[in-house]
């Protein structure tokens, strides 16, 4: 199940989620929005304004592609819109402490725009464990 | 070379013979003929029984050579299926082209054929010339008026055949027909019992809320195998695809394209795409494997909680829908080519309100179209038909609407025929589901439907849903992927609160997973009462859940 449309937005990528995500799919669409955020990327855009169901795998997933794009030295961004109701499940599991949630995909670009300048050092990413901030 | 020789001067032999004979022999031949075709030859296999038949035709016609060669009608070809004195003729397996050569003009002119002398002929077939092959007297293989193959013999010395020989061969290939056809059907039939069995879908889905039936006839003796087919089945993002097509051409190749597009529409489905990719991608898929890939199909997808069709169609004939008023119309969709056609051709979707209630047909042509008659008039008789077969219970859907339309008249096509209709959920809602991750997105699709009819709002419906699907999750995560391992659902409410009760069987388990610990917690979050009970039996999660407006 590939439930994702996924475009390049001013260089970022933006991944959307259109179906639900749960234990049928959370793996297989972990990978596919970790190959979306492509060699050169410093930040990905993971809309979720469409799905309507994320449960706890698809929680699960998302901190995990969290910290794969950490390794990567690469910023993963949220969108959840005020009337989802996943705003209200991402606040019950606490997703916001942990990846940035923005309400809209203009600010989630925002967001991964300035990361990207604040990831704009010579210094290549490595595979290394030396996470940034 | 050797043998050649041999039967050279066989030939001879037979040729001085010959000049004697009166039409008393060539009556005595008759018999002999038809003796050993009646009798013995009845109870061989078609192989034995044509090597038989061709061998006597051999002797009793005094000719060194004598074939059979079979239409393939799909790919318009003579093809040699047993032979005498041109064994090498069935080993490499000769093939000889419609309307050409010797053997190809037998069949197109559906008539007997003699030549003289070849070197002056249209010959094909390397073989005959190196034989050394001088004259041939070619019949048709007829069933039921169709030319289904050409019977010949040859000599190796010029013969002037005569119209004796052309009746006995004729009568020959008149008694090889009836063996081939008897063959051929018992064959056919069995070839299209296995591929119906694989092709179409063996039992359908089993969906609260939603009935399916289906029909599926093959025209005529079974000699023939369409290219219809139909195909349900449920999507993991919940939703429930329904295809129905007919392949171009018929027999064992349109239905190996049939199973072909069926296996491609799946894979497709299964990855999620949208249906206009999954056509699209099919068609390039179809281009792309070669010619004679053309189908008219419709694709479906029905979101039952949303209660919204989505219809792509390519170049088949529209869907009928019965709205709940008992209201039919034609889901009518332009510029849809039949894939297979068109490279780069661009698929439209539409959309459709689906309210609980509604029925919804899918069929090929077969069910509509008769002889002399617009197809206008065909979609009315299907609307009235429908409308018909809506108001009755016996049977299947699918089953009034065909008995309506077809019972008096013999099929001159082949029917296939799905259909669905979805109709109010019980008031307790009770499920029982593999132990499997790919039920969860059914699962919610048809809670959501349950709550949105007893009074829950957006935000109720959300949470209950969410944490059922944890609740299941967990079920599943306790099976560990044993097989057979099923979970149930039971969902109630008394008009003020919904109870949903999720069992698993945990017989299989043999530890508690690590995970399910956040699902637990979400659920404890979202819904008012929670209990988690453990016993031999398994594990038993009870969450109830006030409404703020009751239904």
């Amino acid at each position: 199940m590939s439930p994702l449309e996924i475009e390049r937005i001013d260089g970022v990528p933006v991944a959307r989620v259109r179906e639900d995500v749960d234990a049928a799919n959370a793996t297989t669409t972990q990978q596919q929005l970790a190959d979306a955020l492509g060699p050169d990327a410093s930040s990905l855009v993971v809309d979720l304004s469409e799905a309507r169901y994320l449960d706890s795998a698809g929680i699960d997933m998302l901190l995990r592609l969290g910290d794969r794009l950490d390794h990567r030295r690469a910023k993963l961004v949220l969108v959840i819109p005020d009337t989802s109701q996943l705003k209200r499940l991402a606040a019950i599991v606490g997703l916001p402490d942990a990846i940035a949630v923005r309400p809209s995909l203009q600010e989630a670009l925002r967001e991964a725009a300035r990361s990207a300048t604040d990831l704009d050092m010579p210094e290549q990413a490595t595979t290394g464990g030396t996470s940034p901030g | 070379m050797q043998q050649l020789q041999a039967q050279r001067e066989n030939g001879h032999d037979a040729e001085g013979g010959r000049s004697t004979l009166g039409s008393s022999v060539s009556e005595a031949r008759r018999s002999h003929l038809l003796s050993i075709a009646d009798a013995a030859l009845g109870y061989m296999s078609l192989e034995d029984m044509l090597s038989e038949l061709l061998e006597r035709i051999r002797s009793s016609l005094e000719v060194d050579t004598a074939a059979v060669l079979l239409l393939d009608e799909d790919r318009g070809v003579l093809v040699a299926r047993a032979a005498r004195g041109l064994e090498e003729e069935v080993r490499q397996g000769v093939q000889v082209p419609l309307a050409r050569g010797f053997a190809g003009r037998v069949a197109v002119e559906a008539r007997p054929i003699i030549i003289a002398d070849l070197d002056y002929a249209d010959v094909v077939n390397p073989i005959l010339r190196q034989k050394g092959i001088r004259s041939m007297l070619g019949v048709p293989v007829h069933v039921e008026g169709r030319v289904i193959g050409v019977m010949h013999i040859g000599t190796l010395v010029r013969r002037d055949f005569d119209e004796d020989d052309v009746t006995l061969l004729q009568l020959a290939a008149d008694r090889a027909a009836l063996a081939i056809d008897n063959a051929r059907i018992s064959e056919q039939r069995s070839v299209t019992a296995i591929m119906q069995r694989a092709l179409l879908p063996g039992a359908l889905p089993e969906i609260p809320g939603m009935r399916f039936s289906a029909k599926y006839l093959p025209a005529g003796s079974g000699i023939k195998i369409g290219g219809d087919w139909y195909d349900v089945f449920q999507l993991v993002n919940g939703r429930v695809a329904f295809v129905i097509g007919d392949v171009v051409g018929r027999g064992v190749l349109a239905a190996s394209v049939m199973a072909e597009i069926r296996t491609a529409l799946r894979a497709y489905m299964a990855q999620g795409h949208k249906l206009t990719d999954v056509v699209s991608m099919l068609n390039e898929l179809l281009i792309s494997m070669g010619s004679n890939r053309g189908a008219t199909l419709s694709i479906l997808e029905l979101d039952a909680e949303a209660e919204e069709l989505e219809v792509v169609t390519a170049g088949h004939l529209p869907p009928l829908l019965i709205e709940p008023d008992g209201r039919a119309r034609l889901l009518e969709q332009k510029h849809g080519l039949p894939v297979g056609v068109r490279t780069g051709h661009r698929y439209q979707a539409s959309r459709y309100p689906f309210p609980t209630g509604s029925r919804l047909l899918l069929y090929t042509d077969g069910l509509i179209e008769r002889r002399g008659e617009s197809i206008d008039e065909g979609f009315e008789r299907l609307a009235v038909a429908a409308c018909a077969a809506a108001a009755g219970t016996e049977s299947s859907f699918a089953d009034r609407v065909y008995r309506t339309l077809l019972d008096e008249t013999p099929l001159e096509d082949d029917v296939a025929l799905l259909a669905i209709e979805t109709m109010p959920l019980q008031d307790t809602l009770e499920m029982t589901l593999p132990a499997r991750p790919y039920v969860l997105g059914g699962l919610r699709n048809t809670l959501g439907r349950w709550l949105q009819a007893v009074g829950a709002d957006e935000s109720e419906l959300f949470d209950i849903t969410l944490s059922a699907s944890e609740a299941a999750t967990n079920a599943i995560e306790h099976a560990y992927g044993a097989r057979e391992a099923t979970f149930a659902i039971r969902c109630e409410h008394d008009g003020e609160r919904v109870t949903i009760v999720v069992r698993d069987s945990g017989r299989w388990r043999t530890a508690r997973p690590p995970s399910g610990g956040r699902g637990l917690g979400i659920i404890h979050s979202l819904i008012d009462e929670v209990s988690v009970e453990n016993d031999q039996d398994g594990t038993v999660v009870t969450m109830t859940k006030r409404l703020t407006r009751g239904a």
